[in-house]
């Protein structure tokens, strides 16, 4: 098994596809048994995908192509279980081995569609929420004694909070990548060597106001916790960041 | 199921296809097609060849919808990934035949650097060139290397005539880089 820092020094690599293909399966094996890892690829794979983001015109027939395969697809599960209620489809045609695999993309399906709207209308909150707080940010930002936090994760800057005179703190930018709706994010300040839960920042982190009253905070650090927070950390950080005296 | 998409997430849109909606399909294509083509068709430097990658990263949402997890990240990304993949292979099952002829012929591949950078304007999104232009040249040209010709890094530093160990810390340092730079910009990755 590939150590943690051997498997993290491949991970930019990885998301490149430019990893050896006996590296591959050692590097992939400890990204499954590390959250941290995981979270590092994930945003990784999100910067390679907007390297390879195009302005391409399609080729003409391309669709019309792939739609003609779409019926005759040979692992196209049927879905006659689900598809109860919803007219004759194509579905129905599909053979009869297939039930079984079908009943379990059913579970998937109806799980997904909770967690799809869940999802979607926090996601509309938190662009509400955005755009009031840009305002409280811009004037955090230009208050005279303010502080910047910057959170690292490895050598990458995921995060900047601003912390005003008075204790007000406020997330100026966030790359973290998003957890979905059962993991949430949780900012700590570390007084005296212990973590002090400052509050959640959800899933997908946008923004975020708190109160830091301690002034002998060093460090905010991020944590990934069960959705609803968790008392104290339950795993190491995933980012953290040294507040400047 | 209507057929008016515009307000629909790519989540709900996956959902859709999971249940056979092939309108959903074709508006995810129209969504993301040009960009897994374009892709595509960067690192294969042929349309035929990245029309069949299309085809196939579609083929493939449609028969496993469920392998996109919404919580890993955009499904924009999720589609470059597998277009970047698949290109990738092509790329390779084609370097595995012309390896042996440039071995016989004694040859060293060369880089190809300035035709790469031939495609950008047209290729890349202006924020994401912009990022690029900011890394120190000999990152810029590791990651170039690997992302947009398919090279592993092993074979990049072989080609620059660099350790492998430069090579991948090169790359890192790169990448951290422009997830730095992009973030910075507000683009940092994709919005799903």
């Amino acid at each position: 098994m590939m150590t943690h820092d051997e498997a993290a020094s491949l991970l930019a690599a990885l998301s490149l596809h430019a990893v050896e293909a006996e590296e591959v399966a050692r590097v992939e094996a400890h990204v499954r048994t590390c959250a941290r890892c995981q979270l590092e690829l994930d945003g990784l794979r999100e910067t390679a995908a907007a390297l390879g983001t195009s302005v391409e015109t399609l080729p003409e027939g391309l669709w019309s192509s792939i739609a003609s395969r779409l019926d005759a697809a040979p692992a196209t599960p049927p879905a006659a279980v689900t598809l109860i209620g919803e007219g004759p489809s194509r579905r129905q045609r599909a053979s009869l081995p297939r039930v079984l695999a079908l009943a379990a993309a059913a579970v998937i399906v109806v799980l997904a569609v909770s967690l799809v709207n869940a999802n979607s209308r926090v996601s509309r909150l938190q662009g509400a929420l955005a755009l009031a707080r840009q305002g409280v940010v811009a004037q955090a930002l230009a208050t005279p004694g303010h502080r910047l936090v910057t959170l690292t994760a490895g050598a990458s800057r995921v995060a900047e909070f601003v912390l005003v005179p008075g204790g007000r703190g406020y997330l100026v930018s966030s790359s973290m990548p998003a957890l979905g709706s059962r993991r949430t994010y949780q900012l700590w300040a570390i007084v005296d060597g212990s973590p002090i839960s400052l509050g959640l920042l959800g899933p997908s982190p946008r923004s975020v106001a708190f109160t830091l009253a301690d002034a002998h905070a060093t460090v905010l650090a991020v944590t990934v916790e069960p959705v609803g927070g968790s008392v104290r950390p339950t795993s190491s950080p995933v980012a953290d960041g040294r507040i400047a005296a | 199921m209507d057929d008016d998409f515009d307000e629909t997430s790519d989540a709900q849109l996956v959902t859709c296809v999971a249940r056979f909606d092939e309108a959903a399909l074709a508006e995810l294509y129209r969504r993301h097609g040009g960009a897994v083509f374009g892709l595509a068709r960067r690192v294969t430097g042929s349309v035929a060849e990245a029309e069949d990658v299309t085809q196939e990263v579609f083929l493939r949402l449609w028969n496993r919808p469920e392998a996109y997890d919404s919580d890993r990240g955009a499904l924009r990304s999720f589609l470059l990934t597998q277009s970047h993949a698949r290109a990738v292979d092509v790329v390779r099952s084609r370097a595995a035949r012309s390896r042996r002829e440039l071995r016989e012929a004694g040859r060293t591949p060369r880089a190809g650097y300035d035709v790469a950078r031939e495609a950008w304007d047209h290729v890349l999104a202006e924020e994401v060139r912009r990022a690029l232009a900011t890394l120190p040249p000999d990152e810029r040209r590791a990651i170039e290397l690997a992302y947009f010709e398919g090279r592993t890094y092993v074979e990049v530093a072989a080609m620059l005539h660099e350790p492998e160990g430069t090579i991948k810390s090169r790359i890192r340092k790169g990448m951290g880089r422009m997830r730095g730079a992009l973030a910075a910009s507000g683009v940092q990755g994709l919005e799903r």
